[in-house]
């Protein structure tokens, strides 16, 4: 599974949504609010096995950015 | 299930939004009605300030009755007790913070009693599992304004969907219970009364923890009863003289002890006690036995029996969850509570002593003076391997060596001792070897040091003395050997009046007395010689 599809998966899960694309966002997600949005971070700590600050997790606001800071962090 | 959550932190995250809606933080000023449930899940907040923290979970308390006064009562209502997850020792005033929360949990529990629609969750069966560390995150507290680790939410999820599930279930009944390999360890029929594995040192030990656990079982109410393939004639003897025996006879309410099949057995008791086969659980070591009645008496709960004893008591915490919790108490239940509070109260009351020996006096302590037998001597030898402190000669014996001095007509007596408290067993033991008809030695005097500071040593031994002196023993010898660890007992002959006579360089000092006239022993305990 690439990071992407990984992550997907996660959004699915974590939002409760039955569909996902690589162009999800808090502005377009109504379930990805200031809640879920910890939810993801404590979930993509979990699952990449890292640690995010208060500041990396405020701003992982769409998917690719999501994407870019875990690549960053491996 | 439309559910209303009362709450001061953020827990969506815990108890999900699926039809559940939560209050503001702390805010109970609007209280819907069109749902089926309600929830009060607070958390002892963060405040350094120990007195305030103290005031604002009082607070909670005064809440909480004002809600289930204005909610339907015909609505579950499902209380969390409180967890202090971030216990601060800063001043010593903290007990404060205590206190308040048990206060609040004891109140959520007597509510449980008052109010038939309220029930009770111990949430400190949940976090209880974490260490500090694991249940808080500090970053997403900050984030989130919740203390609870949202990483716990999928265990928390499971373990909350379990309490759901088990407040739906009936609480059992009844346990029945298997003797051999299930209530003590071996078999009656092959290992005798005293062969039978219970009491002393382990795997016994691990038997008595279990019995002790049923015990209490038995007095929440819980009917026990017993199954087994076995002569009824020696389980009766076994429960009249086995002295390691804490279920006898009269802890159970039904038995069959018989060679029939156990399922019709069962069958005759449920009737006997008329109480239904769904509501007894079933214990055996016997996985043959357990089959079957499964197979017979689907309706029975058989769980699986652990294979090692030192499983005995966390299969106990198991039993209690799955079959025997209690999420509401009865009057009965709140009657006990009533006496333990009045408990406290007295003890409160006896801390004020002034004088010692009033204290002594209201600890009602009994002294049993037991010579040493066959059921004993295993515990007399283990005391001599292992007593340091109030020792006085620190010799080491087998149950061999002690056996042999017994032969050879020495005087051994061990000492029972239970106070208002409980009972602390056999705790000393005293070694004597006559030298001619008219005198003896002391070889051996030990006590163990969890019943030491209440003058127990001056009166075993002054009671021995008397019956040495019935006995028409009239002089006694005795030593004193130090070692690294028995520096408390260097004076104890001198205090009790013997003379010392010898003194050498290692510091070993020999004393001797004679027996002449009855040693007054203070009032305060109750002596029996057995």
């Amino acid at each position: 599974m690439t990071i992407q599809e990984n992550v997907l998966n996660i959004m699915r899960e974590t939002f409760e949504l039955n569909e996902v694309s690589t162009d999800l966002s808090q502005k377009n997600c109504e379930a990805w609010d200031s809640l879920h949005h910890l939810m993801l971070a404590s979930e993509l700590e979990d699952a990449f096995d890292i640690e995010l600050e208060p500041e990396e997790i405020a701003e992982m606001t769409d998917f690719s950015r999501v994407i870019a800071m875990l690549e960053s962090k491996m | 299930m439309k559910t209303f959550v009362f709450r001061n932190q953020t827990i969506e995250a815990f108890l999900g939004d699926d039809e559940t809606t939560y209050s503001g933080y702390d805010d109970i000023s609007m209280v819907p009605d069109d749902v089926d449930r309600y929830i009060w899940f607070y958390q002892v907040p963060v405040n350094p300030d120990s007195q305030q923290l103290a005031q604002e979970i009082t607070s909670y308390r005064d809440k909480l009755g004002l809600v289930l006064d204005g909610v339907a009562a015909s609505k579950p209502f499902i209380i969390f007790s409180l967890v202090n997850l971030f216990p601060l020792r800063l001043t010593g005033d903290e007990a404060a913070v205590e206190e308040a929360v048990a206060d609040f949990n004891r109140y959520v529990v007597e509510l449980s009693g008052t109010h038939a629609q309220v029930k009770w969750v111990d949430f400190s069966e949940f976090t209880s599992r974490y260490d500090a560390d694991t249940l808080v995150n500090w970053k997403y507290f900050m984030m989130s304004q919740s203390l609870l680790n949202p990483k716990l939410r999928h265990d928390f999820q499971a373990w909350w969907q379990r309490q759901e599930s088990e407040m739906a279930l009936q609480r059992k009944k009844c346990l029945v219970l298997d003797l051999d390999n299930t209530l003590w360890g071996g078999v009656l029929g092959e290992d005798g009364i005293d062969g039978i594995q219970l009491g002393g040192e382990y795997p016994g030990k691990a038997y008595s923890y279990w019995q002790h656990a049923l015990l209490q079982l038995s007095r929440s109410g819980v009917i026990l009863a017993v199954c087994s393939k076995n002569n009824e004639a020696d389980v009766l003897e076994a429960w009249e003289k086995n002295p390691h025996m804490v279920l006898r006879r009269e802890h159970f309410s039904a038995m069959r002890i018989n060679w029939q099949d156990k399922a019709s057995n069962i069958s005759d008791m449920a009737t006997e006690l008329n109480i239904g086969l769904d509501s007894m659980v079933f214990l055996d070591d016997n996985p043959a036995e357990r089959e079957l009645v499964k197979q017979l008496l689907p309706q029975v709960e058989v769980p699986d029996f652990p294979d090692k004893p030192y499983q005995l008591m966390p299969f106990f915490k198991q039993l209690v969850e799955r079959y025997f919790r209690i999420y509401k108490v009865t009057q009965e239940d709140l009657d006990k509570t009533q006496q333990y509070r009045s408990n406290i109260l007295r003890r409160a009351e006896q801390s004020r002593f002034v004088d010692f020996d009033q204290f002594l006096y209201s600890l009602d302590m009994q002294l049993d003076v037991i010579p040493a037998d066959e059921h004993n001597l295993p515990r007399i030898a283990q005391m001599t391997q292992k007593t340091n402190q109030f020792n006085l000669t620190t010799r080491r014996y087998s149950e061999a060596d002690v056996q042999q001095r017994l032969d050879q007509g020495w005087i051994i007596y061990c000492i029972r001792v239970s106070d208002r408290f409980g009972d602390s067993g056999i705790t000393g033991t005293v070694f004597l070897r006559p030298v001619s008809d008219e005198a003896v030695h002391i070889d051996t005097l030990l006590l163990s040091c969890r019943i030491l500071g209440k003058g127990i040593e001056d009166a075993f031994v002054k009671t021995v003395l008397n019956l040495l002196r019935l006995d028409g023993y009239r002089r006694l010898t005795a030593e004193y050997i130090p070692t690294a660890k028995n520096g408390q007992t260097a004076e104890f002959y001198d205090r009790l009046g013997m003379e010392c006579v010898q003194q050498d360089e290692q510091g070993i000092k020999n004393y001797a007395m004679p027996i002449s006239t009855v040693f007054e022993i203070k009032n305060c305990y109750n002596i029996r010689v057995l």
